[in-house]
């Protein structure tokens, strides 16, 4: 007999440096039944943790497509992420989901995608991003719009690359007014700004945006303006989380559980929401 | 079900045979000079000639603290073991109605969606004598959400004294049933039905205190934002509300270690601390202290009720008890209800 908050045992294969305070690892359920069994979609978060520190919550950000490993991506900022940081390739990581609901892939088929992430925000695009990239024929055209305050504040930057010499993806990258570096070969200028510019065709399409609450706020009158309805606007919220069952009451807004019924809300839905995230 | 009768005099006689039969007696017991639920190991030990306890009763089915895993490093790899899941049989005797009536309110956010299983196991293992009230205070409010001095809501089994003293046994539930049989030859058959109701009236005449919460959840339900909730910014964020409170259910999870050991905790939580809802990256949802107040009311008169039917709250009074800046949640409420009005 065991319990809801009984994490599964996860060994990290490959740890990847992305920024100075980022890190990617990438991990391997130990237990061969729950690595045969474990499913989950893309926007979908886990509990991580580490024993003798605690539970982080953390968008899974590798592709529902991949079945050998699932991967998180995290700044080194309090606690249970510095304990994850000292963590090194064969240790142990706690692992408890996947919870909460996804970004709603199959109704993307056919359509338009576009990606628009800033910051550490852009791993919950990610692993969707990959998930729509790996069914490439489903889908129409992908755009990704990404920024990062500087240069070395972007994530996956050996993803970066391999997107710009595909074909049948667009990458619009940049870094705020100040965060360049004299190579850079993106654009300079905070996203809503970039993204108006690009004016990614509304026709037939999607957003998907992710990123810290003030480019939220800006990108989302820009995705109206280029004709984004509300209900076609996806964004997810990053509220405080500690059971991600719907138990301890953390991360509600008004009666809904962020944690069950998100993290993946339209703008539509967020909008009828108390302002509490 | 069959209702029966106790003797006046009945009641530790009772609870030694619960204990000899190997159950758990939990009741208001002495704990460091504060009356609290606890475990006796003899009828001496419990105070049924009571108040309320300061804590409520929910702590016998969510404990303050309790260990949802156990990890040892001495070996090199962590070893990581779930606790025993096997609590034992247990009885509460004597919780007030307004202790009682907050399991089946609880039930609701530890069953909904997946099973806690760290609280349904304690609350199957977990029968409940509860006790009509004999006294209430100016803070007592059960009336006005719907329950009474005298409420069978949650209790397997109610005992309400008569005015000649003997116990009316009113049996509840399945499990109320199957302990009181058990208890056979402590109970009389039959019970006086019109003494009961008697009795009934004049406990629910104890509490003067109403408040019309259905008018002040129609208020709540529109005035999120409201200068109201500013005037109760006075609110200290020192959470001894929740800590009292029979419903407040928000914990933590967090790793306690001694050496290269530890555990896993499910530790209570409290709304109206400031790093309730604060993010990683600084930035807080609910920023000042009223905001985090606010969330404590609407939680308890509009959302649990929108999501579960039922209100969260029991109208103990402890949580206007015990502020030490006295804000009183029934003055809360009378306000909303005022303001619905106005």
């Amino acid at each position: 007999m065991s319990h809801i908050y009984m994490p599964h045992q996860m060994e990290i294969t490959e740890i990847i440096d992305e920024t100075p305070d980022t890190r990617t690892l990438k991990l391997v359920f130990k237990d061969e039944g729950v690595r045969e069994s474990f499913s989950f979609k893309a926007g979908q978060f886990g509990l991580f943790s580490v024993y003798g520190a605690g539970e982080c919550t953390f968008d899974i950000c590798s592709s529902p497509t991949w079945k050998d490993h699932i991967e998180c991506c995290f700044r080194k900022v309090g606690k249970v992420t510095s304990a994850l940081w000292r963590l090194e390739q064969g240790d142990l990581v706690g692992f408890r989901g996947p919870y909460g609901n996804w970004f709603p892939v199959d109704e993307f088929k056919g359509k338009n995608i576009v990606f628009i992430a800033g910051g550490i925000a852009f791993p919950p695009i990610r692993g969707v991003l990959w998930n729509c990239v790996d069914l490439r024929d489903q889908f129409k055209d992908i755009t990704i719009v990404y920024g990062a305050r500087t240069v070395s504040d972007l994530v996956y930057k050996y993803e970066l690359e391999e997107w710009e010499k595909r074909d049948d993806v667009s990458l619009v990258k940049t870094v705020d007014p100040g965060g360049e570096t004299p190579d850079w070969d993106g654009k300079i200028g905070f996203v809503p700004t970039v993204l108006e510019q690009a004016a990614p065709s509304s026709e037939n399409a999607v957003a998907l945006v992710c990123g810290p609450p003030i480019m939220i706020k800006f990108t989302l009158p820009v995705l109206t303006k280029l004709g984004f309805s509300d209900d076609r606007i996806y964004s997810t919220l990053e509220n405080r989380m500690k059971c991600g069952v719907g138990k301890c009451g953390r991360c509600n807004i008004a009666d809904v559980y962020v944690c069950k019924e998100g993290p993946v809300f339209t703008a539509e839905q967020m909008k009828v929401l108390p302002p509490e995230y | 079900m069959e209702h029966r009768t106790l003797a006046g005099d009945g009641l530790p006689a009772l609870i030694d045979e619960l204990i000899k039969k190997g159950m758990r007696v939990i009741a208001p017991t002495q704990r460091n000079g504060d009356l609290a639920f606890g475990q006796v190991s003899s009828s001496a030990e419990a105070v049924l000639d009571y108040f309320l306890c300061k804590r409520s009763a929910k702590e016998i089915v969510f404990p303050r603290t309790e260990a949802i895993l156990g990890f040892d490093r001495s070996g090199g790899e962590v070893k990581v073991e779930p606790p025993s899941m096997q609590f034992p049989e247990t009885v509460v005797v004597g919780a007030r109605p307004c202790d009682a009536a907050s399991l089946p309110i609880l039930d609701h956010i530890f069953t909904w969606d997946c099973d806690d299983e760290l609280f349904t196991r304690r609350r199957e293992a977990t029968t409940v004598i509860g006790l009509t009230c004999t006294t209430a205070d100016n803070f007592c409010f059960c009336t006005s959400v719907g329950l009474s001095p005298d409420n069978t809501a949650g209790s397997d089994i109610l005992l309400t004294q008569l005015e000649d003293g003997q116990f009316f046994v009113e049996v509840v539930t399945d499990k109320g049933e199957k302990l009181a049989a058990e208890l056979g030859e402590l109970f009389r058959e039959g019970g006086d039905e019109s003494a009961r109701q008697k009795a009934g009236e004049k406990a629910r005449a104890l509490v003067t205190r109403s408040v019309d919460v259905s008018k002040a959840k129609g208020w709540l339900d529109d005035h999120f934002d409201d200068e109201m909730w500013e005037s109760w910014m006075t609110c200290l964020g020192c959470g001894a509300c929740t800590f009292v409170c029979p419903t407040c259910h928000c914990f933590d999870i967090v790793d306690e270690v001694q050496g290269l050991s530890g555990h896993r905790c499910k530790n209570w939580d409290a709304c109206t601390f400031w790093h309730f809802t604060v993010h990683a990256s600084g930035h807080n949802p609910r920023d000042v202290q009223y905001k985090r107040y606010r969330q404590r009311i609407l939680h308890k008169f509009r959302y649990y009720k929108d999501r579960f039917g039922v209100t969260l709250c029991t109208g103990c009074g402890r949580c206007s008890r015990h502020c030490p800046v006295g804000i009183d949640i029934a003055e809360v409420l009378e306000t909303a209800a005022g303001s619905a009005a106005s």
